[in-house]
């Protein structure tokens, strides 16, 4: 199984199970899927990294001891992030932090236009037309551009603002639902899609340099 | 072409709202309209599925060594300890 792809509800059952039962790889296997974003999640609740990372060490526990108590009522990684939300959320209190999705905030300010505005014609009758369109022409495979692309896109995901960059990884890459994001974060629906919007925009431009520069 | 009532550069801002199903029906059909007219916003959809694609298969930043080896230590002493 790949490890973005979404998780159902038979996926759960199976991995609750081999997690009640000690199964080891199984638990590696969430460590190694989550990890990352949960970070990203926790840092924007308390003051460093190095707390963050605290944060998400306890959660694994938490989901150590608390797994036979479980009831499946949401799914297993709906569980695991509202725990992880409540430590760094306490946590952050704790260290006198006021939150309110500071990150978050800084990830709408930027109004980055979708697409360069010199693309499209500056005035007249077709004003705001495409002038330099994009083209769809002999794309490859996604599987084959993840390989070819991948680095520049990881660099380039890197580069977003925290909160477009969480938003794209719990959406596009752990495929997390729109609905899921935003209780987890605490972001109106309106607001995970401006971040979600941004970033992916900046995706297609990355993708679409990389298709005008020829590749190799 | 005969001129759509949404612009290109209003479509790109757009299709977010549009794929999230966030539009009013008057602002879906429009959207909707503009994609039938326009090849080039076809063209620009198609490589904003893609690059969601591609961003799809980006493996997960694994944890550190010493972290991952310490959580697993930690499943193991509990699960022994039951
Ligand atoms: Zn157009």
């Amino acid at each position: 199984m790949h490890a973005g792809v979404d998780q159902t509800e038979a996926d759960d059952t199976r991995l609750v199970a081999a997690l009640r039962a000690g199964d080891e790889q199984a638990f590696g296997g969430l460590v190694d899927r989550y990890y990352g974003v949960m970070l990203r999640v926790a840092r924007d609740y308390v003051a460093t990294k190095e707390a963050a990372e605290d944060v998400v060490q306890e959660t694994f526990l938490g989901v150590i001891q608390g797994i036979d108590r479980f009831e499946g009522r949401s799914s297993l990684r709906t569980w695991m992030f509202r725990i992880l939300v409540n430590r760094a959320r306490t946590r952050g209190e704790r260290e006198g932090r006021t939150r309110p999705f500071s990150s978050f905030a800084s990830g709408l300010d930027d109004d980055e236009p979708a697409v360069d505005p010199d693309r499209f014609v500056p005035d007249g009758r077709w004003a705001g037309f495409w002038s330099a369109p994009p083209s769809a022409e002999h794309l490859p495979d996604a599987k084959v551009l993840a390989v070819e692309l991948g680095d520049r896109l990881t660099q380039a995901i890197e580069t977003l603002p925290p909160a477009q960059r969480t938003v794209l990884e719990l959406r596009d890459v752990r495929g997390f639902s729109s609905a899921e994001v935003c209780e987890l974060l605490d972001i109106s629906e309106a607001n995970q899609r401006v971040l979600l919007h941004r970033a992916r925009s900046k995706a297609r431009a990355v993708l679409e340099r990389y298709l005008q520069a020829g590749r190799p | 072409m005969r001129q759509p009532v949404v612009r290109c550069v209003e479509f790109v801002e757009s299709v977010t709202e549009w794929t999230e199903g966030a539009l009013s029906d008057d602002d879906r059909l429009t959207i909707e309209e503009h994609l039938v007219v326009c090849p080039h916003c076809t063209d620009y959809l198609v490589q904003l599925r893609l690059a969601t694609e591609v961003v799809h298969e980006q493996p997960p930043e694994a944890p550190a060594t010493a972290t991952r080896t310490a959580l697993l230590t930690a499943f193991r002493s509990q699960r022994d300890s039951r």
